[in-house]
């Protein structure tokens, strides 16, 4: 089991959280009340990278969907960067690669 | 008394004064004096109990006064009722027989206060004849003893009170689980069905695997009838674990059997249920979803045709096992999680069951199974095609149980619920009922 750990850099064009460790029931509610401390103005995009991230389960993807919701009521963009093979696996099987944005990776956020 | 050669002379003058000054104080110490001052009572009665000597120690404890003593009281007059009547049933007429008694406890009566609790000894002087002369009696204060006895006691009171109470509680906890036990089993029941419905043309079975036992599922499926001879049925998996997974499933369930009644299209029931959970869940920023297959069938048809259609929000395809032996899945591409985005993308496939063939709905703790030494592979869908191939053409029971067997292969690799469903058309028709199964 991996912790969960949440970096934060700021880009010209919003927020990108770098995403580590195990996003799982017990880890997921550390990033989603990390979320709610990221300010967003409309117009941003919140950028999740995820190239560290070891494992996600179901509570995981909910954590990233309310992230999604998070960024809508603000008025912002979301984008997942640099999904793992596994996550986009899982993501294609529910439909939900239709409803993220995906990028390669968080550089080209900026 | 004298002194003793044997005693070691204490070193120095000085020292040697003092001693001899303590013996001598002690050699004026009168036999008499040692008997009425002596730290016990000391009484010596008539062979009636007459009190014919008494210490000033026990009449100073007592409060009394030698002239209304002596010649004038019985030994048990000094004593409580209590003490009296034990006295005349057990301590004279044992005291008779044996000769002698030690440490029985007793209350004397005292002028002033309350009873003084004591330890008395008592022997018989006997003549030179060996006839009973008189009695000698002695008596301790037993108050600190007794107070200890009875601090004793009522401590030993206080912990069979507090274990009497643990018990109670421990009593009261079990019953209060059992209690949640049945509250849960309820609440089951009524996210997943006990049994099937009997389905005129069909054949049924179901499994239900969950991962913990005290948990309520997250995994659900349904069979009813619909409007016309058709059925509906359904499976599928809601996020998240417990309670409030159960809540969720719940509203999925009902809102699934009054959707299907409205609308009997497969595409319309989910879009419904997209809508409603999307609605009940977005607003508050904690998204619940859930993937589900929807089917309506129609059994009966020409030739035993049975035509099925489905529809799928995020759900992993259903798999069918036709009569001649090959095993395949049914797409349902483009269908999206349930509740997440309104107006949500439903994917839909329809098939036609022959007489012989078997569809098989499940939940992705069944492909998501971790194989492999280190637990580090997934299960997957080409080896469940693999699975299935092998196996086909299979009745749904014979489908079910096998599959149930590959669970049990899992071990702990298996750490999700999981649902399974299969419905499949009579590979001979019998003119009797079909027969519903459901393992659990």
């Amino acid at each position: 089991m991996n912790p969960l750990t949440v970096r934060q850099l700021d880009t010209a064009t919003g927020p990108v959280l770098y995403v580590a460790g195990d996003l799982d029931f017990d880890r997921a509610p550390v990033l989603r009340s990390r979320l709610d401390q990221v300010p967003l103005s409309p117009g941003q995009c919140l950028v999740l990278d995820l190239s560290g991230l070891a494992f996600c389960d179901s509570s995981g993807i909910t954590a990233l969907l309310a992230a999604r919701q998070h960024a809508l009521v603000a008025g912002a963009d979301m984008a997942l960067a640099a999904v793992p093979a596994n996550l986009l696996r899982v993501l294609t099987l529910v439909g939900l690669d239709q409803v993220f944005t995906l990028r390669p990776d968080s550089s080209a956020a900026s | 008394m004298c002194r003793t050669g044997g005693i070691p002379e204490p070193a120095g003058a000085g020292g040697e004064a003092t001693t001899d000054a303590a013996f001598s104080a002690l050699l004026e110490d009168s036999p008499e004096d040692l008997y009425e001052s002596a730290p016990c009572g000391y009484l010596s009665t008539m062979m009636d109990g007459t009190i014919a000597k008494i210490n000033d120690t026990l009449l100073d404890w007592l409060g009394l006064h030698r002239e209304d003593v002596a010649g004038r009281k019985r030994f048990a007059d000094l004593l409580t009722i209590g003490g009296k009547l034990y006295h005349e049933t057990h301590f004279a007429p044992l005291l008779r027989m044996q000769g002698e008694l030690r440490g029985i406890a007793l209350d004397m009566r005292r002028r002033s206060g309350g009873p003084l609790p004591v330890l008395v000894s008592a022997v018989i002087k006997h003549g030179s004849e060996g006839e009973p002369l008189l009695i000698r009696i002695t008596v301790f204060d037993a108050s600190d003893r007794r107070a200890y006895e009875k601090e004793l006691l009522h401590r030993r009171q206080e912990a069979e009170r507090a274990r009497a109470e643990a018990d109670e509680a421990r009593r009261q906890a079990e019953a209060d689980r059992a209690r949640l036990a049945d509250a849960l089993a309820v609440l089951q029941r009524s996210l997943v069905p006990d049994s099937l419905p009997a389905v005129p043309g069909l054949e049924t079975a179901v499994h239900y695997h969950t991962a913990s036992p005290d948990q309520l599922g997250g995994d659900f499926y349904d069979l009813f009838p619909v409007a016309g001879d058709r059925w509906a049925f359904f499976l599928g998996d809601v996020c998240g674990k417990g309670p409030e997974a159960a809540s969720l499933t719940s509203l999925t369930r009902y809102t699934l059997r009054a959707a299907a009644h409205h609308d009997p299209d497969p595409a319309s029931a989910l879009s419904t249920l997209n809508a409603v959970l999307h609605e009940r869940y977005t607003g508050d920023g904690n998204p619940r979803y859930c993937t589900c297959i929807f089917g309506i069938v129609e059994p009966g048809g020409e030739h035993g045709r049975t035509v099925v259609r489905l529809a799928s929000g995020g759900h992993p395809p259903a798999l069918v096992l036709r009569t001649d032996g090959r095993a395949e899945y049914l797409p349902t591409p483009g269908g999206l999680l349930i509740g997440v985005v309104p107006g949500a993308p439903i994917g839909t496939a329809e098939t036609v069951l022959a007489p012989g063939d078997t569809l098989v709905l499940y939940t992705d703790g069944l492909t998501e199974a971790r194989i492999g030494s280190g637990r580090d592979e997934l299960y997957g869908e080409d080896a469940l095609h693999a699975f299935a191939t092998e196996h086909a053409p299979a009745a749904p029971r014979e489908v079910i149980t096998a599959l149930t067997g590959l669970l049990e292969g899992f071990g702990d690799g298996l750490d999700d619920d999981t649902a399974l469903l299969a419905l499949g058309v009579p590979a001979a028709p019998s003119p009797m009922s079909p027969a519903t199964s459901h393992t659990s």
